[in-house]
């Protein structure tokens, strides 16, 4: 469960991986925040998550909050379908940006 | 999934009997549920399935046999365990037993504050995640007792799942809603378990609503298990008494003369 | 049912015997279910945190609020009028002897050790003893405790233990408060009949009081706060049928809660004085 982060177009890209539950969410949380906090715009890479609960759904509302108030730019990548059967369950699937991968961020 | 399953089913029933001071619930009851299932138990009033469930829950100790859930048995698990274990199980009681103290949203949540060190923020955004997947964001800060039945069952069941719970009971979950109510509930039910892999144990005495949402149900009466099987083999059981239950049929026992005057009399 | 059929052939006194056996019996398991309760109570208070599982200070403000706070008012009414009329019993008592003066050390002492926390505590047992049988039987009916078990909370470590924590804090002040009020009590009479005014009478009050006269209000009132959680607590819990039940169980937890009060006032009260 390493998250690992890197520069790309002006956006920093958040690798999560493994199963982001209730564990590891808070982690998640924080590192979303921080980034958010230090002005960077934000694409968060789910591609290597195998499990996300809702404890980490809410941290990535709470990032998108965050960013929608500051006037940063956040959307999530490489969305797996178990994943989005649970952003469709509370129909947050209608609010995030999605986008399939990396360089579609530019028209965001 | 997290902590890949280690047992062969979810659920898993062996020879359980109970009794309830000097009398016999529940008879040898055998049952198993695979992972990911729905499994509704049904039955007519006092064919012990509430019994069974309360089993199911831990809430009651039985006479005889084992329950093991998710491969831990309830008879032989430490109290820390049986504390691990709650956490992947949630249960929507029949009449909701939402905590009349505190507002829907405090009890949606309070499972999380019980069991994890969240952020109060992200719990928050939890609780109205889960109240938005039943349907009910704007009721989050009314008490219980100002919701509607249909509205009190759904509460109930976003605490249920407040956990992502890997186990999910729902005592009746139709009873007592009108029509298209009771339709709403079986359809977030299904939702559920396709978009969170839950197994699903259902107990009920609506048939339209067993028929709907089963993978596989079980027919309870008199304490004993008729017959565990899917919806087609229940549909076209030729036991009498499935039959009866199936068709809204009054009992019609083969009447013992003697036994009959000797309850009548007492002599 | 059973039993009542195999009895019915007895001699009518040997049924005497057994009924008076199994109640026996019952009320040595009661006893014991009690004492459990107590130990679990402080367990959870003590140790609940390092098992992650803490008994919430919002739960205990909450109780303490209900419990002590919000019988300020009917405390302060009560105790003040007692001063009152034990000032005027004494007064004319007294005057007998001409001895009219020597009320002020019987109203301090009788206050402090006695009447203040004895009136304290029953006021409590029924305003707050009966509405806690009530809303535990209430919970047990509607499933909440079921609710609670099922999501793993301990309803000991959530119910009774802040209760317990929050009685235990609440009658000992309510006592500290009646203790003030009776006294002010018997001295509006007192500054009357005795001509004197409430500095000096409070001075006097102060003279005739020890310490030990307050502790020992305080002492007891400590007792009778677990008396009133773990009688109205376990009445509660032993709801069953519905809402005549919940009615029944009120009743006896409140008979029950200030019969052992005044029990254990005696007990205590002979201990403390002569032990």
């Amino acid at each position: 469960m390493e998250c690992t982060t890197r520069l790309e177009n002006g956006f920093t890209i958040i690798a999560l991986c493994g199963e982001v539950d209730l564990h590891f969410s808070p982690k998640a949380r924080e590192i979303i925040l921080k980034h958010l906090q230090d002005k960077n715009h934000v694409l968060v890479d789910l591609s290597a998550v195998t499990y996300i609960d809702s404890s980490g759904v809410a941290s990535l509302v709470e990032g998108f909050q965050h960013a929608r108030t500051h006037d940063l730019k956040f959307a999530l990548v490489g969305v797996s379908k178990a994943a989005m059967q649970i952003l469709q369950l509370s129909r947050l699937d209608k609010v995030f940006p999605i986008i399939a991968n990396a360089t579609e961020a530019a028209q965001l | 999934m997290p902590a890949a399953s280690n047992s062969e089913y979810a659920i898993e029933v062996r020879n359980l009997d109970a009794h309830y001071g000097e009398r016999q619930i529940l008879n040898d009851i055998n049952l198993h549920v695979h992972h990911g299932e729905i499994m509704v138990i049904m039955g007519g009033s006092g064919s012990g399935k509430s019994t069974l469930l309360r089993h199911l829950l831990g809430l009651n100790t039985p006479t005889r046999g084992s329950i093991k859930l998710l491969g831990q048995d309830l008879a032989h698990n430490s109290e820390q365990a049986m504390f691990e274990l709650r956490r992947k199980m949630g249960v929507a009681f029949q009449g909701g037993a939402l905590f009349g103290s505190m507002t829907v949203e405090e009890n949606v949540v309070l499972p999380l504050c019980e069991h994890t060190e969240l952020d109060e923020n992200t719990m928050r955004i939890m609780g109205r995640m889960k109240l938005e997947v039943v349907n009910l964001a704007e009721f989050g800060d009314l008490m219980p007792s100002e919701l509607s039945g249909g509205m009190i069952k759904r509460a109930a069941l976003a605490r249920a799942i407040i956990m992502d719970p890997r186990l999910l009971f729902f005592d009746e979950p139709s009873a007592g809603l009108d029509p298209v109510a009771a339709v709403e509930l079986d359809e977030l039910i299904l939702r559920l378990r396709q978009a969170m892999n839950i197994t699903i144990v259902v107990v009920t005495h609506e048939l339209e609503s067993a028929f709907k949402i089963a993978d596989r149900i079980t027919v309870l009466d008199q304490g004993m298990i008729l017959m565990t099987d899917s919806v087609e083999a229940v549909r076209n059981s030729d036991n009498p008494r499935i039959q009866s239950l199936l068709n809204r049929l009054p009992r019609d026992d083969a009447i013992d003369a003697d036994e009959y005057m000797e309850r009548l009399t007492g002599i | 049912m059973s039993n009542a059929a195999q009895n019915s052939g007895l001699h009518p006194a040997i049924r005497l015997v057994e009924n008076i056996g199994r109640k026996t019996v019952a009320a040595i398991e009661e006893l014991g279910y009690v004492a459990s309760m107590l130990a679990e109570s402080f367990y959870w208070l003590i140790f609940g945190r390092r098992q992650q599982q803490p008994v919430r200070l919002r739960n205990v403000i909450a109780e303490a609020m209900r419990i002590g706070v919000h019988a300020i008012p009917i405390i302060s009414i009560i105790c003040l009028a007692i001063g009152v009329m034990m000032a005027i019993q004494g007064i004319q008592t007294l005057k007998t002897f001409g001895a009219e003066s020597k009320v002020i050390v019987g109203l301090a002492i009788a206050i402090t050790r006695e009447f203040a926390p004895l009136i304290v505590s029953i006021m409590v047992a029924g305003r707050s003893g009966s509405a806690i049988t009530a809303r535990i039987g209430t919970m047990l009916e509607s499933q909440e405790i079921d609710a609670l078990r099922v999501i793993g909370i301990n309803p000991v470590r959530y119910i009774t233990a802040p209760l317990l924590l929050a009685m235990m804090i609440s009658i000992p002040a309510l006592t500290i408060l009646g203790d003030f009020m009776g006294l002010l009590g018997g001295g509006l009479y007192s500054i009357i009949e005795l001509k004197i005014t409430l500095p000096i009478y409070f001075e006097r009050c102060a003279a005739a009081l020890s310490w030990t006269d307050i502790s020992q209000g305080l002492i007891k009132s400590l007792v009778f706060a677990a008396i009133i959680v773990l009688v109205s607590v376990s009445n509660g819990f032993q709801v069953r049928g519905g809402a005549e039940g919940v009615g029944r169980a009120t009743t006896r937890s409140v008979v029950m809660s200030l019969t052992f009060i005044v029990i254990a006032d005696m007990i205590f009260t002979y201990f403390l004085n002569f032990a």
